[in-house]
């Protein structure tokens, strides 16, 4: 079971008072009865779930400050939440913590092709933001497959990435600017349509920070000329080995694919059952690769990487001949998750990422592990960046199963860690993975990340009991400088 | 006071060592760069220059780990053999502080986040830096990041470190993301350009699906002081494609019917490296003893911020996102400057100038209130008794 902060008493006693304070700063967005709350009572990890004290659903940033200097001076703990699609528990409310929910800031307010960047309200979804620019031949590379519901916000905060990261990268590499709103409610513009900052690159932490340092409440983001040509090659293989050798030999090769995706044998199989995107049923692993760019360009590295693939062995190669076809191969590897539904009621999505080199291995060991444990796992792999997805199904309500899933899921992600890797990809650490952050880093390297928190939230009330195995009070850490009788950081507000 | 240690371990204990008696220290390696930024007020030289070498190179990975003193030539030559390259095209600067060519190490160009003409397109130094090693203020070695290129495990530690001048921690390793070297690269030249029309074509470039790796402008004197001075009499646009054969040849036929109303040029491979290396490096400026401002705008503003910035010899590149200037660092030049940076947005950096101007002027753009409180207390996260580069980036950092 996953180890939360303590709700504290006093809070708990003032909702009423609480509820009140909020709605006297966005009077139409404030939830309060607990029907309307249980809403809010988890994101996409679902098997954690907690009513939060209230809900507010500010419409500007404004509003957004306003809710946090009134935290801040109130000592009330916050989440920050955007569609609620994080899968590693980012959003999870907290009993005695006012829940953030930043959709209703959901406008697009600056279109500007002259500076190939869109400005976004957090509450704008990541699909929008490409519908807003597609006309003109843009787009906006980062992906991820909740990508019609996830919001910008919600991505800045994850860093998310999606299937197209090995060329196009994550967010943090298609952001150029944000603004953040502090606890204690101070905001703060970091990069823009320029490049970089004249101090320190602040950004870059923000991003990814899991809503421990910041409210997003605006986002600057790159958006791409769309590449002309885009194809799709199916590629099938006897053996798990020959398709990890095919990936490193198109590396090797200097090509960069936009997409370069695995699935296993089970994962064909359920995925053949599921939405018949006519895979070869017989295929130990198969291999999707996307080329983009212009025609002939596409076409000499499709020829290439077909011959390097035949080369190592593989027992087909299909060119997708039309969009249709395209699409119907895509569309068994997006439906990769919800085919799991058919194996077993619950799923456990795993998000190492490896050296590439370690894939035959890592799914050998993940094999036998998923034997020692007596369940089934599928899995799918961003192969171009080293990004594993097993996938393991059960049935909570079968004995013990919940407790082997997630023991098991936890053996995975130390072993994606031993091979040189990571524990995760694109999920963030959330509640889920914060009790492996040590299989990662020292005390000294999780005290270090702690200080970076207390320097932008010294009270600790920005989404505690996150990412860190252990959450210690900026006091406890015992470094906060006083220089000549001076708080480093006088104009923060303080308790 | 030099300190020369020769391991991490060694690092730390000076660094201990230096926060316990308050020892403040002004980290070298080779001193390439030594005079960018403001000057240190330091009490003695960490000079970590023996911590070098390749960890691991890993080319079908495509990710470099090595220590932070490693002569970036030798790196530039280990990913050349293997057909590859640092993604951000790392610049050398020292030229234009009087140091030999090639005398820069990883960290120095880490720290200064030292990015080349690819900026606009590849991002910066912090985008391709995905792990690293650091000894912290109180002499603790801190791991950040990882080795994959895909990962959001923890803060991202090692991007903050990109650009922060030494302030933050003692650089020790560094892990980067690389890239597979273009086969080949070409140049279309747009002859005789205005500055206005050569900033429009430049933004019109960027979003065509040619996809240009490099978009600069040189006005006629910044063209005659450059390897492409006889291309031209007067302005020139210069925009730079690359990937396999078919591609080049694809992209530059894609910009020939957009730009046909221009006089064009095309330049082969080793031209488009010898002038993006000099864009790059800001080689127009090494033979000039002038200061130097760089000027960092929304591209879509690059006109307007240059008209009023109202150098006589300059350049930019980055689409129009950055802008050389030779400017003096005065009193004068600062204001009008910050206010053009106000209004149009940006930051402007003091690059090059004398000791005291960049102590009086400042080098970086000054901070708000908020932000500066912000900065200390990251500062104060790190490094608390501010021992590390101590005044590098602004006064009380």
């Amino acid at each position: 079971m996953i180890e939360m902060p303590v709700p504290d008493q006093t809070t708990l006693s003032r909702r009423a008072e609480i509820a009140a304070a909020l709605r006297s700063i966005v009077p139409d967005g404030v939830i309060g009865d607990e029907a309307t709350l249980k809403a809010y009572d988890r994101d996409a990890l679902t098997a954690y779930g907690q009513i939060p004290l209230l809900c507010v659903l500010p419409v500007n940033a404004d509003q957004v400050s306003a809710v946090l200097a009134f935290a801040a001076r109130e000592n009330i703990r916050v989440v920050p939440r955007g569609a609620g699609t994080s899968l590693s528990g980012g959003a999870l409310p907290l009993a005695d913590g006012i829940l953030l929910g930043l959709t209703r800031m959901n406008r697009i307010l600056d279109v500007d092709f002259a500076n190939r960047c869109v400005v976004v309200q957090p509450g704008v979804t990541n699909a929008a933001v490409t519908k807003a620019v597609q006309n003109a031949g843009f787009y906006y590379a980062p992906d991820p497959s909740s990508q019609i519901a996830c919001t910008i916000g919600g991505n800045v905060a994850e860093n998310s990435g999606g299937i197209h990261c090995l060329k196009y990268g994550l967010t943090t590499h298609n952001l150029t600017g944000v603004e953040i709103a502090l606890l204690g409610g101070e905001r703060l513009r970091l990069g823009g349509k320029h490049a970089g900052d004249g101090g320190l690159d602040l950004m870059s932490v923000v991003c990814g920070s899991e809503g421990l340092l910041g409210v997003v409440t605006e986002a600057t983001l790159r958006v791409l000329p769309r590449p002309p040509v885009t194809r799709t090659l199916l590629i099938a293989f006897d053996a798990i080995r020959a398709a990890g050798e095919t990936v490193a030999a198109i590396i090797a090769a200097g090509i960069i694919p936009a997409a370069l995706e695995f699935m296993d044998r089970r994962c064909i199989a359920a995925v053949e059952a599921f939405c018949a995107p006519h895979y070869p049923s017989d295929a130990e692993a198969i291999l999707i690769a996307e080329i983009d760019g212009t025609p002939a360009e596409v076409s000499e590295d499709t020829r290439h990487i077909a011959e390097i693939a035949s080369g190592l062995g593989a027992k087909e190669v299909r060119d997708c001949v039309d969009e249709a076809e395209r699409m119907r191969v895509w569309s068994g590897r997006k439906a990769a998750f919800g085919a799991m539904g058919r194996l077993e009621p619950d799923m456990l999505c795993m998000d190492g990422t490896i050296p590439r080199r370690a894939l035959p291995d890592v799914l050998d060991k993940i094999s036998t592990l998923a034997q020692q444990y007596g369940l089934v796992c599928c899995n799918v792999f961003h192969a171009g960046d080293g990004n594993l997805h097993p996938l393991i199904v059960f049935d909570c309500m079968r004995g013990d199963e919940l407790e082997r899933a997630e023991a098991f899921g936890a053996e995975i992600l130390k072993l994606c860690v031993a091979v040189g890797g990571v524990l995760t990809g694109e999920h963030g650490v959330g509640v889920e993975k914060k009790a492996l952050m040590g299989e990662m880093f020292s005390a000294a390297d999780l005290d270090q990340q702690q200080q970076l928190k207390c320097a932008f939230d010294d009270l600790g009330l920005l989404n505690p009991g996150k990412v860190f195995p252990t959450l210690h009070a900026c006091v406890e850490l015992g470094r906060m400088h006083v220089h000549g009788g001076r708080l480093p950081f006088a104009n923060l507000p303080r308790m | 006071m030099r300190a020369a240690p020769q391991t991490e371990e060694e690092v730390a204990d000076a660094v201990r060592q230096a926060a316990a008696t308050g020892t403040a220290f002004e980290i070298l390696s080779r001193g390439a760069l030594r005079n960018y930024g403001r000057p240190v007020s330091a009490d003695a030289i960490l000079d970590v220059s023996a911590i070098s070498g390749v960890v691991k190179y890993e080319p079908e990975e495509l990710v470099l780990t090595a220590c932070a003193g490693t002569p970036l030539p030798e790196i530039e030559a280990l990913l050349a053999g293997k057909n590859q390259m640092l993604g951000f095209e790392p610049a050398d600067w020292g030229p234009l502080f009087g140091e030999a060519a090639g005398n820069t190490t990883l960290a120095g160009i880490i720290a200064t986040n030292a990015c080349g003409a690819r900026r606009f397109k590849a991002g910066a130094v912090r985008d391709h830096t995905i792990g690293c090693r650091f000894i912290n203020g109180q002499g603790e070695a801190i791991k950040a990041g990882g080795h994959v290129i895909k990962n959001v495990t923890g803060f991202d530690l090692p991007k903050l470190m990109c650009g922060a001048f030494g302030t933050l921690g003692v650089l020790t390793e560094l892990t980067l993301r690389v890239i597979p070297a273009p086969k080949r690269i070409a140049t279309l030249v747009l002859k005789n350009c205005s500055a206005e029309a050569g900033f429009h074509a430049l933004s019109q470039a960027a979003g065509l699906a040619a996809d240009p790796t490099g978009l600069a402008y040189l006005p006629s004197k910044a063209r005659a002081a450059s390897a492409a001075s006889d291309l031209s009499s007067s302005g020139v646009a210069l925009i730079r494609v690359e990937g396999n054969s078919p591609a080049v040849v694809e992209r530059l036929d894609l910009l020939y019917a957009r730009f046909n109303d221009h006089d064009l040029a095309t330049l082969d491979d080793d031209r488009t490296r010898a002038i993006f290396c000099e864009i790059s490096d800001g080689g127009m400026f090494v033979s000039r003893s002038c200061d130097i401002w760089r000027l960092c705008v929304p591209p879509s503003q690059a006109h307007e911020a240059v008209e009023l910035a109202g150098a006589d010899f300059w350049y930019a590149d980055w689409a129009g996102g950055l802008i050389w200037l030779d400017l003096p660092a005065s009193e004068e030049t600062a204001k009008r400057l910050r206010a053009i940076t106000a209004r149009l947005g940006g930051h402007a950096t003091l690059m090059r100038a004398s000791h005291e101007a960049r102590t009086r002027f400042g080098v970086f753009e000054p901070e708000a209130p908020a932000r500066a409180n912000l900065t200390a207390a990251v500062k104060a996260a790190f490094d608390p008794g501010r021992i590390l580069n101590p005044g590098r980036m602004y006064e009380t950092i």
